[in-house]
């Protein structure tokens, strides 16, 4: 499908990179189908690009990058929200918070990570249960440069 | 929204199987037991609050410091 986005400009996204959120992203209820874009081959962060609101994205990374220990469990109502059959594998995201003018750490969302099944291509954004940090600090911005053009590849 | 009054100990049945219980009630605070099946979230109105608070906030990413997250990446895999 081709869609119009305010950051990328208009990218194809095959029908099996599409990911369906449900639910959407909490306060966000109107955006069930994402894409994770690439930013550009080097770099550890993705982009979460609704596809139904071109104008709504979100930056996501691996938690293992920075938290190797950030293990959220994933509970028999989670596997059951994804459609995840036995030895289905569910991928964690977390994600990431720039501040204005990079003025301060760019912080990740420990307590509502996302989850997606790899082979039913179902995602939820998840509260956990047990208490971690909304506001994780990752990294100082300091030395950060402006936003470069994504290449904008949808992940199959 | 609908109002009822409670004691300690009473409780509100919410559709089937959701079950609300006045525990205890001190000093402005009051104490819920809340009995619903495993499939039923129920999370304190503040965490949900914060986590929207917060995702409103990443949804307004404007500029990125593309070098400080590389040097996170760098020679510890890709996301």
């Amino acid at each position: 499908m081709k869609i119009e986005t305010s950051r990328f400009g208009t990218i194809e996204v095959p029908e099996h990179a599409v990911l369906t959120f449900p639910s959407g992203i909490i306060g966000f209820p109107a955006s069930t189908r994402y894409a994770i874009l690439d930013h550009d081959r080097e770099a550890p962060f993705k982009w979460l690009q609704s596809l139904d609101d071109g104008r709504l994205a979100f930056v996501i990374m691996d938690p293992a990058l920075f938290k190797p220990d950030y293990c959220p469990t994933v509970t028999p109502v989670l596997r059951a929200h994804l459609g995840a059959a036995d030895g289905d594998e569910v991928a964690w995201f977390v994600i990431l918070t720039i501040p204005a003018n990079q003025a301060g750490p760019v912080t990740a969302n420990l307590q509502g990570p996302v989850a997606v099944n790899l082979r039913t291509r179902l995602a939820a954004q998840v509260i956990l249960s047990e208490e971690h940090p909304i506001r994780y600090p990752v990294v100082e911005c300091a030395g950060g440069a402006a936003v470069s053009e994504p290449t904008a590849q949808a992940r199959a | 929204m609908l109002v009822l009054t409670r004691r300690v100990g009473e409780g509100i049945t919410i559709g089937p199987d959701v079950r609300v219980v006045v525990v205890e009630v001190r000093n402005g605070h009051v104490r819920l037991g809340v009995e619903a099946p495993r499939s039923v979230e129920v999370h304190r109105d503040e965490v949900r609050a914060r986590i929207i608070q917060e995702n409103r906030q990443a949804a307004a990413v404007g500029s990125i410091p593309v070098e400080a997250l590389r040097a996170l990446g760098r020679g510890r895999g890709q996301a």
